[in-house]
């Protein structure tokens, strides 16, 4: 160091004293640590760098404020310290904020340029921000200070290649490899880094010198992963279009039989393909049959024989799989069989052959000795027909089927659950979820089926109920089961529970769950930050670029995505009518949000008495780390109802969809919505022009189409810079020359089949101030016999004439309820509140009625 | 013979005896009370009262209680019943064959005779019995309170005390 600062230099008492302030800080001594501190600091209370010590051994005691108030002061004191900036830097690392963390960490680079500890950080914040070439920058300095350690060459390889550039990642991997003397024999780290180079040579396209690599360390057992060695194998052998690769992935195959990718791998080597529609399907099929009857115990090519096949030979081939599945009573066979759905000949097949199952299950034996059927495959077969049925939208069959079965055998609990799936499916939520109740009651210890019936009540909207559920498995000493669900990331849970709150309009914990969710991601992002040191000291490259890879596509992940849409519905809503923020559930809480309140008061002051509680505490070694304690200051997210910045939180959520998941035309939808709103015109044309590129017809873009040439023609002037651009999509959109109404209707006569195009029409109508009796009579051409009506278009209809007052809800709502004969989510406020409890009531023994009590006599 | 499946047992606790419930509703004509499901879950009972399984899938069910009187230990079969479609599968035999020998090895106390009451309109469940060693030793008047007819024959089977039928 050259020229230390007068402040920054101690005497000899005090120096050594700061040495061990670090050593005991290294060593969590923080009781210690303090004390040194402060001996310090009596003599040099401006010491910066002393201050900074002492924040950090705060921070790690638990009094984080106190500390990270030091620790600013600290830095503040010496400015030019490396020790200050990189404390600072660790505050900021704890507490997620990478981006400062990294302005901190390249502060004290300036001050000590080859500080070991500083540069690895640096690097590892590089990593995680992306900020790829940095990265080979600070990759470089640390091989540089220590060419000695493997890691820091392998690690610039990885950098040069994350950073695209594979040439200079090769070289240096070569240059790496020559230096290496006396290699332990079947090293795993050395093994993985050459499984890492023939990546790389064929992340290159230098398939003939990856393979060079692969066969000689694969024989010289340098490379130890066998299964690796087989699969790159092939993949090389095919792109290289060589003859062996055919045997390299029958190896493959016979090595695991049951694995669909290698199947696939075999199949597109030989240039065929596993698409039925395609002309090579049958000498496909006739290597997948010469496979089957190869491996006789695998299923993978038995199933995919049967997507390929047709006809007759279908029938040949699904019989045997069907036959033995049911008398297995595998209860998955169903869902299996599903995927040949999309095909209606072989539905109908599938049908004959399971009606025909069910004959020869149930048939009478012709003789006491003949071998008749377990009574298990017919019981099974039912369950199947009666999963067909329920999928082909025949739900009172399949509710019929169902019924026969339980009476066969009342005790097998899939029954239950599918007959409240049938239910649910049929618009019956709270049947559904008094059938999975049933099912619940047979089998107390089995987890899926708490899960199920629990998601069924959060369905029907019983979200207490639910809860109580979902209590009988989580921790007991979480301050709720929706905590505990949440803190193991359950994403079933917060989606549906969101959803469930939504539906009932409470939008406050709706958008806090929705929020929730997006801080699950938010945490697996964080999570890849632990292995950009760990995955490195172990030389396991390959599987961490892979990790790499799949954290950059996180985030199209469908829960992320459904909560970014319907948060960001939720947000565009407060916008547009912000009473919805304040108190809005018709100003009286229910005794349910009663409950919830004082419960979230009471979790509100216990957390007030535990930091209370901390901070007498802090005479304690216990080292708490630098996270910072999570809190809750919204336990009923009226904070995030009444947030300034509805729209532009709502964007930051809809950001990463729009690379992620763009092939979504909600998401387009969604975008709009919200830029339209904060008068991002030309953000929000280009919204709408990516619709229109993957769904022009659709109902939604047709309503958006209108609604902003409206609001574009409002604006009291054209915005000068995109004006034009503007009017250009504008006119791409909605031509001007056609009225809005004309446009309405010209729609209405292409789709006036489809329910949800006709709903667009309506609400068009609506705003463009037809008259209401025409509007309603739109909607009602819903149930002419030429349009298909289904439940969930027809729930969204309700919605709109609800909202929109129309003096026909009421006839629609009947109508709907004779409709779908097994529903009831179109019955009255009254009669569902009938249902409700009817489903709450303790699971029905029936047969015998209470008065028939006997019991056994003493 | 026909084919047979796998059959097992499984002991109740609270987790599966919704099941046992479910079972006793459509197999006997008696509804039985809390205090009856509460007593098969006691541990003292627990080789006595079973699940029955069959191809993973539950069939049937045997409940019984021990009984202390004049002297004598018995063992009391409250209910035993397995699903129609199951029937004829030697299920009731397995079942009772396993609660006898639990019975036969039992020591504290020393279990004496296992018996039970059967309706006297049900002759087929009689002859079961007697298939397996049960005798009639009499005839409870007025058994079932409830549902008629109200007789109910008692059939017993005794223990020597060497090994198990």
């Amino acid at each position: 160091m050259s020229d230390i600062p007068a402040k920054r230099a101690l005497p000899s008492k005090e120096s050594a004293l700061f040495k061990e302030l670090l050593t005991l800080y290294e060593t969590r001594q923080l009781k210690k640590g303090l004390k040194t501190a402060d001996q310090i600091l009596k003599k040099f209370p401006e010491h910066g760098e002393t201050t900074c010590m002492k924040g950090l051994v705060l921070a790690h005691m638990g009094r984080r404020e106190e500390g990270v108030d030091l620790v600013r002061k600290g830095v503040r004191f010496d400015l030019t310290s490396h020790i200050c900036w990189h404390v600072y830097g660790l505050i900021h690392k704890g507490e997620k904020n990478y981006e400062e963390a990294l302005k901190c960490y390249k502060q004290a680079l300036k001050y000590d340029k080859e500080n070991l500890n500083i540069l690895r950080d640096a690097a590892q914040l590089e990593t995680q921000l992306r900020i790829y070439d940095g990265l080979v920058e600070t990759r470089h300095t640390l091989l540089r200070i220590r060419p000695a350690m493997r890691q820091h060459w392998v690690a610039l390889a990885v950098a040069y290649h994350l950073n695209g550039n594979l040439t200079e990642a090769k070289k240096v991997l070569e240059h790496y490899e020559s230096t290496l003397k006396n290699i332990p024999d079947y090293d795993v780290e050395h093994s993985e880094t050459m499984l890492y180079h023939v990546r790389l040579l064929e992340d290159l396209g230098e398939f003939t010198e990856a393979l060079a690599m692969l066969d000689v360390n694969a024989k010289d057992r340098v490379i130890v992963d066998k299964t690796s060695i087989m699969e790159i194998r092939a993949r090389l052998l095919a792109k290289l279009g060589s003859d062996e690769a055919e045997h390299a992935w029958r190896v493959l195959v016979e090595h695991n039989p049951d694995c669909y990718q290698y199947y696939e791998g075999y199949i597109s080597n030989l240039g065929l393909s596993l698409d039925v529609s395609d002309a090579s399907a049958p000498k496909t099929l006739t290597i997948l049959e010469e496979f089957a009857t190869q491996l006789p115990k695998a299923t993978a090519p038995r199933r995919l024989a049967l997507t390929l096949a047709s006809g007759d030979h279908f029938t040949e081939l699904v019989t045997p799989y069907m036959l033995s599945g049911l008398k297995k009573g595998i209860p998955s066979l169903f869902s299996d069989m599903k995927g040949l759905y999309t095909d209606e000949s072989k539905q109908q097949i599938i049908e004959k052959v399971a009606d025909d199952a069910r004959n020869q299950f149930s048939a009478e034996p012709s003789s006491s000795t003949s071998k008749d059927a377990e009574p298990t495959s017919y019981l099974w077969t039912l369950y199947f027909i009666a999963q067909h049925h329920s999928y082909l939208g025949r739900h009172a069959k399949a509710i019929e089927i169902l019924d026969l079965a339980l009476s066969h055998t009342p005790t097998l609990p899939e029954l239950h659950m599918f007959k409240g799936r049938v239910l649910k499916r049929a618009g019956d939520l709270f049947g559904g979820a008094r059938c999975l109740e049933d099912a619940r009651s047979l089998d107390g210890q089995d987890r899926f089926l708490n899960t199920k019936s629990a998601k069924y009540r959060l369905r029907a909207g019983m979200v207490d109920e639910a809860s109580a559920l979902f209590g009988l498995f989580t921790k007991k000493d979480a301050p709720s089961p929706g905590a505990d669900l949440e803190e193991m990331q359950s994403l079933l849970y917060l989606v549906e529970a969101a959803d469930a709150y939504n539906r009932n309009g409470n939008l406050g914990l709706a958008l806090k769950k929705y929020m929730a969710i997006k801080k699950v991601f938010d945490e697996i992002e964080d999570d890849q930050y632990d292995f950009h040191g760990y995955s490195l000291r172990k030389f396991t490259v390959n599987i961490y670029l892979n990790l790499l890879s799949w954290e950059d596509r996180l985030r199209s992940h469908p829960a992320y995505i459904k909560a970014a849409l319907s948060a960001s519905a939720i947000f565009v809503a407060l916008h547009d009518n912000p009473s919805l923020g304040t108190g809005a559930t018709s100003g009286e809480l229910t005794s349910a949000q009663k409950k919830a309140k004082q419960k979230a008061k009471k979790a509100a002051e216990k957390l007030k008495e535990d930091a209370k509680k901390a901070t007498h505490q802090t005479n304690t070694n216990d080292d708490k780390g630098l996270e910072p304690p999570a809190k809750d200051d919204d336990p009923d997210g009226s904070k995030l109802l009444q947030c300034t910045d509805p729209l532009e939180r709502a964007a930051k959520l809809l950001n990463p969809l729009a690379t992620l998941a763009e092939s979504k035309i909600e998401v387009w939808i969604a975008t709009y919505d919200v830029a339209v709103r904060r008068k991002k015109y030309l953000q929000a044309s280009k919204a709408l022009m990516r619709a229109v590129a993957i769904d022009a017809e659709h109902p939604e873009l047709h309503i958006r189409r209108i609604e902003f040439r409206q609001t574009v023609s409002a604006l009291p002037e054209t915005p000068q810079v995109s004006g034009s651009l503007l009017t250009e999509s504008l006119n791409k959109l909605l031509p001007e020359e056609v009225s809005a109404e004309a446009f309405n209707s010209q729609y209405l006569q292409r789709h006036s089949t489809s329910a949800p195009a006709i709903l667009a029409v309506a609400k068009v109508m609506l705003k463009l101030q037809t008259p209401r009796e025409q509007v309603d009579d739109t909607v009602f051409t819903v149930f002419g016999t030429e349009v298909p009506l289904d439940i969930k278009s027809s729930l969204s209809i309700l919605s709109f004439l609800r909202s929109s007052k129309s003096p026909r809800e009421d006839e629609f709502r009947t109508r709907c309820g004779e409709k779908f004969e097994l529903s009831t989510v179109f019955k009255s406020a009254e009669e569902l509140e009938k249902l409700r409890q009817v489903a709450l009531a303790p699971p029905q023994f029936d047969a015998v009625s209470s008065d028939k009590t006997e019991d056994v006599m003493p | 013979m026909s084919t047979r499946g796998v059959y097992s047992f499984a002991s109740l606790t609270p987790n599966n005896i919704g099941t046992v419930r479910k079972l006793n509703s459509v197999l006997f004509p008696i509804k039985y009370s809390e205090k009856f499901y509460q007593d098969i879950l006691l541990p003292e009972v627990e080789d006595f009262c079973k699940l029955v399984y069959y191809n993973d899938v539950p069939v049937g069910t045997v409940c019984c209680r021990l009984e202390n009187k004049n002297g004598e230990a018995s063992l009391y079969l409250m209910t035993m019943g397995i699903l129609a479609p199951y029937r004829s599968r030697e299920l009731g035999s397995a079942s009772l064959k396993l609660i006898s020998d639990a019975a036969a090895a039992h020591a504290k106390p020393k279990i004496d005779r296992i018996y039970l009451h059967v309706q006297v309109s049900n002759a087929d469940a009689k002859r079961f019995y007697e298939r397996h060693g049960f005798t009639e030793v009499g005839v409870h008047v007025g058994y079932y309170k409830k549902i008629a007819p109200h007789d109910a024959w008692i059939l017993e089977k005794r223990f020597s005390s060497q090994a198990p039928e």
